[in-house]
This record gives structure tokens, sequence and C-alpha cells, in this order.
């Protein structure tokens, strides 16, 4: 189990390595599909099942949907991919930075970061995540309406920064 | 615009400096940053011109950067003492990565250089909130995050205060020397946040006057950059005489209000021993001097030749409402003479 | 520091070294900027899984939603910006330097 964690940390460090070395939109969103498949991981190695499953949905369900469609928007003739040099050589530079940090902190690690959230979880009906979502719901209702008016106000933002008659994307052609 | 859409966006705006002065939590204070930016992103952009799209575009990428700094530094603060609370900030590293996303979200010195392009891309209306509303949620996490380096927060003063003078100098847009001369401005207050935060937030409402007025009074005058301010006198011959005293305020000469914060902060720098600092600074204010003392040159003592009818407008009636300029331009011109209640009023 | 610490942290400074150093693309940016949301998330859950805390676990979700409205902000400045300027290349956004 130690190992699987070490092999998603890492494999979240080299996706976005992947993301920051600069390649076309296409190999980004697809690193960061890499990315947040690694955070899934990681997520239910810690015991956050519900969670998981929220980044997982919201992320490879919602928002890489769109990000492919505007990767689409600014598509270019010659893609650069990783197996271009300069994209490359950026990737590599960047894994070498993190390394030499982790070299650096490497002898002040201490290794009880590997608990799970319900240490009990065999004897309870709900994982802790799930009840501590759904306080949102009770408790936390003034965050739920602050939450909901913010993406009120974004589909605002959005639909008023697209609109208009021959400049928008709802336009006539 | 829809008029409902800019009540909802203006509630935006509101909203999200209220959630910020509000919490003692960060997540609390990073939602009000975000909805404060969400909120203006359509108000910027609402020309839809190329200019406008862009100063947007620049503005949003500096604003969320800044944002998931402050968010990364408060998580990692929370990772390493389990604290979220502002005020209970121990750790350096979160504390000065915190004052460093704020520098950003403000437009201080070396972080400052999305300023002056988003303000000359936007219409002046935009532009005051920009330049004062916006500018208030980041003020107040500044003044409640205790510094953990004394050096960073006047090296930032410091170099804010010289890039606003030298930066200006060369212009010859409004809005891009109005940009220098908030960047001016703030490192000044931050020069003495350390000190005395209520000497700050005297500097910050004194600035928010004058800078008001100037902002409404070349609205009413129509200017955008040095040409047009000089054929004025032709539109509204009173703003022209009131103008330059608006300018030498901003640029802090004795009898005007904009002395008054100068000469506070000079003598709390001197009391810290700080003598040496406190002379770059008051020199570095000679030079933002000089471009405010080149505008009232070509507005008031340049006198354009303009054919008959370009002079006739000053005899119509104006149509825009003058008394929020008048209420703050009489501020800015003589409140000095209050300096002892205002200093009193703002020692906590 | 653990390991856990260690990963968010340094996925962080890539996603902010991307948005920093590399400027192609505007979309190349959102896509940094989106990534270093995602390590934030990771970061916020991880820290409310580890000190069992249920109250915090609804955190992650405001941040996730918030994030949201930043990407499709970002989005949507990316159409306006390809309606105007023609392109999402940074390097067209030169209007306001003078």
């Amino acid at each position: 189990m130690v190992y699987m964690m070490y092999c998603l940390l890492f494999g979240l460090v080299v996706g976005l390595a992947a993301v920051a070395s600069n390649p076309s939109p296409y190999f980004a969103a697809l690193g960061l599909v890499l990315v947040a498949g690694m955070g899934c991981g990681v997520l239910v190695g810690h015991g956050g099942s519900f969670l998981s499953l929220i980044l997982f949905l919201i992320y490879l369900g919602g928002m890489l949907v769109v990000f492919a469609y505007s990767a689409a928007l600014a598509a270019e003739p010659y893609p650069e991919g990783w197996g271009s040099w300069p994209v490359l050589g950026l990737a590599v530079g960047y894994l070498v930075g993190v390394g030499v940090a982790a070299g650096m902190v490497m002898g002040g690690w201490y290794q009880e970061s590997w608990m799970v959230c319900d240490e009990f979880g065999e004897f309870s009906m709900l994982r802790g995540d799930i009840s501590g979502v759904a306080m949102m719901y009770s408790s936390g209702g003034g965050l739920l309406i602050t939450g909901a008016w913010v993406l009120l106000l974004t589909l605002f933002v959005v639909l008023e920064l697209t609109r208009g008659m021959g400049r928008g994307a709802l336009r006539a052609v | 615009m829809n008029p409902y859409i800019l009540a909802t966006l203006l509630f935006g705006l509101g909203l999200g400096t209220t959630i910020t002065f509000a919490s003692s939590h960060w997540l609390f204070a990073w939602m009000g940053l975000e909805i404060n930016t969400l909120a203006i992103i359509p108000l910027m952009a609402q020309s839809h011109h190329p200019r406008a799209v862009e100063a947007t575009t620049k503005y949003f990428l500096a604003q969320a950067t800044a944002a998931a700094m402050l968010l990364f530094a408060s998580i990692s603060n929370a990772w390493l003492s389990g604290q979220w609370d502002i005020h209970q900030m121990s750790h350096p590293l979160p504390t000065t990565l915190i004052t460093l996303a704020l520098a950003l979200k403000i437009g201080l010195a070396p972080l400052h250089t999305w300023m002056p392009e988003v303000l000359q891309g936007l219409d002046l209306t935009t532009g005051l909130i920009l330049s004062t509303w916006q500018k208030l949620a980041p003020f107040c996490l500044l003044l409640q995050v205790q510094p953990a380096n004394a050096t960073l927060l006047l090296v930032l003063g410091i170099t804010s205060t010289l890039v606003g003078g030298w930066g200006g100098l060369n212009q010859t847009q409004l809005r891009k020397i109005l940009a220098y001369s908030s960047i001016a401005h703030l490192g000044w207050m931050i020069l003495v946040l350390q000190f005395s935060p209520s000497l700050t937030f005297l500097t910050l409402l004194v600035y928010f006057i004058m800078t008001f007025s100037l902002f409404i009074s070349f609205k009413i005058s129509n200017a955008t950059n040095i040409n047009t301010l000089a054929t004025s006198w032709a539109k509204a011959p009173a703003l022209t005489s009131i103008i330059p005293l608006i300018l030498l305020s901003l640029g802090g000469l004795p009898p005007l209000t904009g002395f008054l914060p100068k000469w506070l902060i000079l003598q709390e720098l001197t009391k810290q021993d700080l003598a040496p600092l406190a002379t770059v600074a008051a020199l570095s204010a000679l030079l933002s001097l000089f471009f405010y003392l080149r505008l009232s040159y070509a507005m008031t003592l340049t006198m354009t030749p303009n054919n008959l009818t370009a002079t006739l407008p000053w005899r119509l009636p104006s149509l825009q409402t003058t008394l929020p300029l008048a209420i703050a331009s009489s501020a800015t011109i003589c409140l000095l003479p209050l300096a002892p209640a205002t200093a009193a009023l703002f020692t906590w | 520091m653990t390991p856990a610490h260690f990963a968010f942290s340094s996925t962080f400074m890539l996603g902010l070294a991307g948005l920093a150093f590399h400027r192609t693309h505007l979309l190349s940016a959102l896509l940094c900027l989106e990534g270093m949301m995602l390590s934030l998330f990771i970061a916020l859950a991880l820290w409310t899984l580890q000190l069992d805390s249920t109250n915090f676990a609804s955190s992650p979700m405001i941040l996730l939603a918030f994030s949201a409205c930043e990407a499709s902000a970002g989005l949507a400045l990316l159409v306006a910006t390809a309606r105007t300027h023609g392109t999402d290349r940074l390097q067209s956004l030169n209007l306001l330097q003078c």
C-alpha cells in the first residue's frame, strides 16, 4: 500500500511537470487527465472515497470535456507533444528540479501520514467524508448558498463575456 | 448591459469585499477575493473592445494567480501548524507567500506590471472601481497578517514608490499615469504598514478621496491623454482651475490634504530610526510630483488656440452629476487643518 | 514535511512555474491554473482526511466549485479573446503596451 501511494504521488508530480512544460493544449489537457486520475487514487488511498468520486466526476466528466472543446478552438497545425526536444527538455528539467528539492527535504520526512480517515471503518455505516459533505446541507447552509450564488454569478459572467450579435459565441454566421 | 445583470454584478462586488472583511478564516477570505474578481470581469469587458478584452484577460490571469498563491500559502500553513485563522499566522514561509500574493493582487512594485496596462484598457468609471474598491479586500488582509520579515515590506514599499515615480515620467496617457500614481501611493502605505497600521489606513482613505475626485473630474472633462486636457478649459472652466489643486494634493504639497499622510509617514519612519529610507521615499515623491506638475501645466497654464465653436460648450449646462465631485474635491483640497482630528480618529 | 505535503507543494510550484514562464497559448496558461487548483483540492482533501475532521470535508467541495467558476470565466475570456484578436496566442495581447 505504501509503495502504491508513493507511485501515485510520483505520478501526480510527473503529470503536472508534463502539463507545465509547455506542450500543445491537447497534450496539456491529457496531462491534466493523468493528474486528476492520480489525485483520485491518492484520495482513495487516504480513505476519502466520496471526495475522490466527486473529483473524478467533476473533473473528467465536466471540466476536461470543456477544455478539450476549447483546445479545438486553439488548434494549431503542428502540435508539439512530449516528443519534441524543447518540451522534453523542460519536462526533464522540471523533474530534476523537483528531485533536487526532494533530496534536500528527504531527511526530514516523517512517516505518520498513511493513516486513513476512519480507523474503525468496518463498524460504521458512512465514511467520514460523506457525512462531512452532508453537513453542508445542515450547519453549512450559508456556505452552500454562497457557492450556489457564485455559480449563478459565473453564469452571468460567461454569458456577458461571450454575448453579442457580431462578435459573440452565439452569433448568426 | 442589462440593469438586472449590472445589479447582480455590483452586488457581487460588494459581497466579495464584505465576506473578506468579515472573515477570520483563510478559506472565506479567499472566497471573498474570488467573488470580487469574478464580479468585476464583465464590467471591465463591457465595451467588448479588443483593448478592453485584453485588459480583462491580463487582470484575470494576475488575480487568479494571486488568489491561488494565497490559498496555497494558507493550506501550507494549515499543514504546518494546523491553524486557519488569519490572525494566528506563525510560520514565516506562508506569511511571506501571502504577503507576496497580496502584493501581486494590489500591484506593488516588483509585481506591478499588470496594473498600468489593465487600467489603460478600461473606461474611467471601471478604472475608478479597480483602483479604489478592489484594493480594499486585499488591504484588509494585509493589515491583519503580521509580517514575518520586516525587510520584505520595506523593500516592497520603497521599490513601489520609486517605480511609481519613474514609470509615470514618460507617459502621455492619463490612465497609465493614474496607475503609476496608484503604485506610488500603495508603496507609501506599505512602507509604514508594520509600524503603524492605523496610519496605513489613513493613507488609504486619503488616497481614495484624492483619486476619486481625479477620476471623476477626468470623466467629466472626458480626457484620456494630455492633449485633451489642454482643451478642457473650454468645457468646464471651474474644473480646470480645480484639477491642478487635486493633482498637487496627490503629489503631496503642504497646504493640501495629500501632504497629511506623507508627513505622518515620514515622521513615523524617522521615529523608527529609518531616516535614510525616509529620505529616499521623500525624494521619490519628487519624481511623482514632476508628472503631476506637467499635467497641471498642460491643463491650466497653457491655452490652446481653439476655434469659436469649440469654445462654446462651457455655456451649456452640464448633464453629469457633479455633487460627488464637489464633495470629494473639497475634501481633497482642504482636509489638512483637520489633521489632528483625523489622526485621532484612526488611532486605535 | 510529509511526502504528501511535498508532493502537493511541488505540483503547485510546477504549475506556477508553467504559468509564469511558458506563455505561448492562453489555453496553456488556463490549464496550468487548473492544475494549480487541482493540487490545492488534493491538498485540502488530504488535510481533512488526515486530521479526521468531518466538519472540514465540505471545504474541498467549495474549493472545487470556485475553481470551476474560475475556469469557466477563463474559458469565456478565451472565447472573447479569440473573437477580438483572432487567436489565443498571448503574444498578440500587445495593444496596451507603450
